[in-house]
Order: C-alpha cells, then sequence, then structure tokens
C-alpha cells in the first residue's frame, strides 16, 4: 500500500523516493494523514497553479496554516482581492527597483562571511542566518543598530518556528503559535514607526502605499507584514542551506562555481529544481475536478508538491542528477501563476552576492556529517544543522 | 487544447499544442522555446514573457487587464499595439491556430 505522510520525519529527511512512487503509481493520491489530495506530476501542478478559480488559496496556502491568516495575505487570497494586495506590495521587489540593495547586500555577505576566517569547521546556519536576518532587515527597513527594538536572532528564531508544525499533532503547537503572535506584535511596533516617519524602505513603503485612492487597511498592512518577515527569512534562509548543503555534497559543482562566479545563477536555479526549500503547497477546490480518474470533490484540499514536479522525469531528463549546466527552464522551485513568489529577485540576487562572498573566504568545503537533522516542516524542507569542514 | 506557433526573432517557428488554462509563457517555457524567459513565473512582475500578437487575431483574445499594461512599459523590445505579456493570456479553443511572434531580446 502507498502511503503519503507529509508530517513524517522520513519525508522530513528524503522526499524523493515517496514522490517518485507518487508519480509512477497514483499521481492524484488521498492521503489520509494529510487528509488531501496529493498531486507530484510536473503537468498536473502546472495546470492547477495557473487555474486559481479552481485551486484556490483563500483557505490557506501553507500546509499546516496559522489561524487567522488566510484571507489577508499575498499567499491566501484569490484574484481580485490578491492581484490588488499584489500591486500595492510589489513596485519595491521588481528587479530594476532592487538595484540599489546590491551594494549593501555586498556589504553585509563580507561582514557574515569575514567572521568564518579561521575556521576549520562551522555551522553554514551562522553564516546564512546572519546574512538573511541582515539583509530582510535592510530591505524591509527592520529598524536594526542604535535603532533595533529587539536583536536579529530573536527575529530569525521566531520566523522560522511559525513555519515549523509539531510532528506528534500534525499541527501548530503552542510555541509555533507563540511565535506568530510575536511576530505580529513586533510587526506593528514597526509599522507604527514607519507611520510616524516614513522612510525609504519596504514597510514605509507599502503601508503608505495608494493606488487611484485604495490603501491597504490595517489588518492587511499587519499580515503582509508578518508574512513578509516569514517568508523572508525562512525562505531565503532555508534556501541557502539547501544550495550550501548541493555545493558541498557535489564537489564538481562546487568548483566550477567558485572558479566561476557567473555560473552561481545557473547553479542556483538547479538547486531551485533539485531540492527547493518550498516543497508542498496547498489549495481548496472550488469546484468538483476529475483527475487521472479519481473524482476531486469541491471543498477538498490538494497539495502541490512543487519538489516532486520538479523531479518529474517527463518533464526533466535525468532529473534525479544535479547538473548545473542543465538551465531549468519552467522549474517550479518558486511556483508559478499568479501566486509565483513575490522575491525572486531578490532571493536570486541575495543568493548569488552571498555566495561570491562565502566563497571568497571558504572555496573549498564538505560535508561533515553523512546524516542530518531536518526541520519538522509539512510545507518547506532544509537541513536544521550544516556542518561543514574547511579544505 | 490550441495549437499555438511561437516564431522566434530569427524567423524560427514551432508549433505546440498548450492544454487550456496554461499560459502561453508556461507552454514556451515547458517546451523550451527561446525567446520566452519567464522570470517572475507568471505574476506580472517580470515583462520578461513579451511577444506580439498575430494583429488578425487581437480580437480574439480578451483585452489585457491594467496591471499588465504597466508592467509591458518595462518590456525590454520595443512595445507596440500588439504586444502582450504572454503570461496573461491562457490558451483555449478559441485560440487554435494563433501565431506569436517573439523579441529580439526579453532583457
Ligand atoms: C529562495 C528563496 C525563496 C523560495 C524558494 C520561495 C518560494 C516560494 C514559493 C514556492 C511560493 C509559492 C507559494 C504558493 O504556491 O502558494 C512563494 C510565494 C511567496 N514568496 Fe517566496 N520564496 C523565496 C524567497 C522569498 C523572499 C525573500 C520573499 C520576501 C521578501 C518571499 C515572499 C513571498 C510571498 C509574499 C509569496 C506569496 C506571493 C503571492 O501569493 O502572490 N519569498 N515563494
Ligand atoms: S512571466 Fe513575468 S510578467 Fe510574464
Amino acid at each position: 500500500m502507498l502511503h503519503f505522510d507529509p508530517y513524517s520525519p522520513a519525508v522530513d529527511a528524503d522526499p524523493f523516493p515517496y514522490y517518485k512512487r507518487l508519480r509512477d503509481e497514483a499521481p492524484c493520491f488521498w492521503s489520509e494523514e494529510a487528509q488531501m489530495w496529493i498531486l507530484s506530476r510536473y503537468a498536473d501542478i502546472v495546470g492547477a497553479g495557473q487555474d486559481w478559480k479552481t485551486y484556490s488559496s483563500a483557505a490557506g496556502n501553507m500546509m499546516t496554516e496559522l489561524p487567522n491568516r488566510a484571507g489577508s495575505t499575498l499567499g491566501t487570497t484569490d484574484p481580485p482581492r490578491h492581484d490588488r494586495l499584489r500591486a500595492l506590495v510589489q513596485y519595491a521587489f521588481l528587479k530594476r527597483n532592487l538595484e540599489g540593495l546590491a551594494g549593501p547586500i555586498r556589504d553585509i555577505a563580507r561582514g557574515a562571511a569575514d567572521e568564518l576566517r579561521g575556521e576549520t569547521t562551522f555551522d553554514f546556519k551562522d553564516f546564512s542566518a546572519k546574512f538573511t536576518v541582515r539583509v530582510l532587515m535592510a530591505a524591509l527597513g527592520l529598524p536594526s543598530g542604535a535603532e533595533a527594538i529587539v536583536d536579529e536572532d530573536t527575529v530569525r528564531e521566531k520566523a522560522v518556528l511559525m513555519v515549523q508544525s509539531d510532528p506528534r499533532t500534525r499541527a501548530k503547537g503552542p510555541e509555533h503559535l507563540a511565535a506568530f503572535d510575536w511576530m505580529r506584535e513586533y510587526a506593528a511596533k514597526v509599522i507604527a514607526m514607519r507611520r510616524a516617519a516614513p522612510r525609504d524602505d519596504l514597510i514605509s513603503n507599502f503601508a503608505m502605499a495608494e493606488i487611484d485612492g485604495d490603501k491597504l487597511d490595517d489588518r492587511e498592512v499587519l499580515l503582509t507584514t508578518t508574512t513578509l518577515v516569514m517568508a523572508g527569512v525562512e525562505s531565503l534562509g532555508g534556501f541557502m542551506m539547501m544550495f550550501a548543503y548541493n555545493l558541498a555534497t557535489f564537489p564538481e559543482a562546487r568548483e566550477a562555481v567558485v572558479l566561476n562566479p557567473d555560473l552561481l545563477a545557473d547553479a542556483i536555479e538547479e538547486s531551485l529544481r533539485f531540492n527547493t526549500s518550498a516543497q508542498r503547497f496547498k489549495r481548496r477546490l472550488m469546484r468538483d475536478v476529475t483527475l487521472h480518474g479519481q473524482t476531486l470533490r469541491e471543498g477538498d484540499f490538494v497539495c502541490l508538491a512543487y519538489g516532486s514536479g520538479n523531479r518529474d522525469e517527463r518533464q526533466f531528463p535525468d532529473p534525479d542528477r544535479y547538473d548545473v549546466a542543465r538551465k531549468p527552464r519552467g522549474h517550479l522551485g518558486f511556483g508559478g501563476g499568479v501566486h509565483a513568489c513575490l522575491g525572486t529577485s531578490i532571493a536570486r540576487l541575495a543568493t548569488k552576492i552571498a555566495f561570491e562572498a562565502f566563497h571568497e573566504v571558504v572555496p573549498r568545503y564538505s560535508r561533515v556529517a553523512d546524516q542530518l537533522a531536518w526541520m519538522p516542516s509539512s510545507t518547506f524542507r532544509s537541513p536544521l544543522v550544516l556542518e561543514l569542514a574547511v579544505h | 487544447m490550441a495549437k499555438i506557433t511561437y516564431v522566434e526573432h530569427n524567423g524560427h517557428a514551432t508549433t505546440v499544442d498548450v492544454p487550456d488554462g496554461w499560459s502561453l509563457m508556461q507552454a514556451a517555457v515547458t517546451n523550451a522555446i527561446p525567446g520566452i524567459v519567464g522570470e517572475c513565473g507568471g505574476s506580472r512582475a517580470c515583462a520578461t514573457c513579451h511577444c506580439y500578437i498575430d494583429e488578425a487575431r487581437l480580437g480574439d483574445l480578451p483585452a489585457p487587464e491594467e496591471g499588465e499594461l504597466a508592467m509591458l512599459d518595462m518590456a525590454a523590445a520595443e512595445v507596440r499595439p500588439a504586444s502582450r505579456l504572454s503570461c496573461q493570456i491562457k490558451a483555449s479553443p478559441a485560440l487554435d491556430g494563433l501565431v506569436v511572434h517573439l523579441p529580439e531580446t526579453q532583457g
């Protein structure tokens, strides 16, 4: 019997053999454990991702959703509400509007990399965590330095807790909900600061943004800020862990990008395909759908297993090979359709700059441990610790 | 399903069957057609999926929304009356046989 339990530690550690069986034997599979349908083939996920009228995000998009979030954030609204929110927030995230951030991001990357000088072994998270939180603080305009209202480690810790779920109860535990509440309160304070004295940063920008007299209401500003901190810190940090994991595991790939940093962009795309940190999101059906001989009912939840679509041999030849020269067009590492990631440009830019700086200090490294501890999350996948040995 | 023909700037043409509901950007990328990038994944945030629709068929397409027009302004190649973002055009039987021309550059 086929099982797929997105809450099991075995899936946290290595979902790919499960995905393969699902794609081959049951491409539209009802998971008892998750109480939802699992779509695992590339073409089915792409089709669903583009059909927001049928596959709605309004009941939440994280596999295990946080209370009172659905319906008020970019990821958890459908058009036209979604498009209105996105238009108000998107401007600052467009590639051309991020150019000014490259310099500050490079300074942050060099600073974080410098702290690794002389180390013989270290946890990559020390680098990725510092880097991501500082970059997000700079980009979003979260108060830092003399203005800071909490230290950066706390912000990161809470952002990471928010996306986890309890492996036993399969739900958000008290610590996860407390982290969400903490983040909401923190966001409320920051918004109040920026409203009182707006600056040239993202939060000031969209707290004040107006299109044809329309602006975000207080709840929308608050939940959007909360989501951006969470999505930014956890997604970017988690992805950098996965990228480092791949480069530490495949020495030829690492040597190639160290020798020629221009290849980093391609290696990043291949990592987004090969084992992206954002593995699974969900939708809810707005009508009955028939797929691979199964009838899915209106109201049912459906998981889009992006990480599986990215390994679908029907779309990507030799999918289990990490090949930095692949240029995997159309991968699902950032999702697709109206809900495709808002942070694509800043994530690509920041990761590239981070690894350029990291490789200047640590060009040769490998993994210390064979077995890693993986984050308990039904949506995201990254190692909790990534011990690296410097050669 | 609709048969869509993509004509690259160098004249090279490819015809693919596009399932209903799929965007013309997605079908191009999935079928490895050069000339459409689709950097933002279809969320109307990059204008690297710019294309020119066969003028005679423009009327078969729903008109662009304001957000599409705003983003088109950022396209790298010349924007013409027949310019559209291919991620905003969904395949349907009404589009069968459509020819789309791809610009010289997506930036
Ligand atoms: C490499 C790092 C990242 C990865 C792999 C990633 C992945 C994703 C994926 C797969 C989705 C689609 C979710 C769905 O289908 O429901 C998404 C949406 C989103 N991401 Fe990212 N993300 C990353 C970085 C970021 C950053 C840095 C930010 C913000 C600062 C961000 C903000 C968002 C937002 C707001 C959405 C919802 C967009 C919408 O529904 O319109 N992401 N991301
Ligand atoms: S793919 Fe980015 S705007 Fe069309």
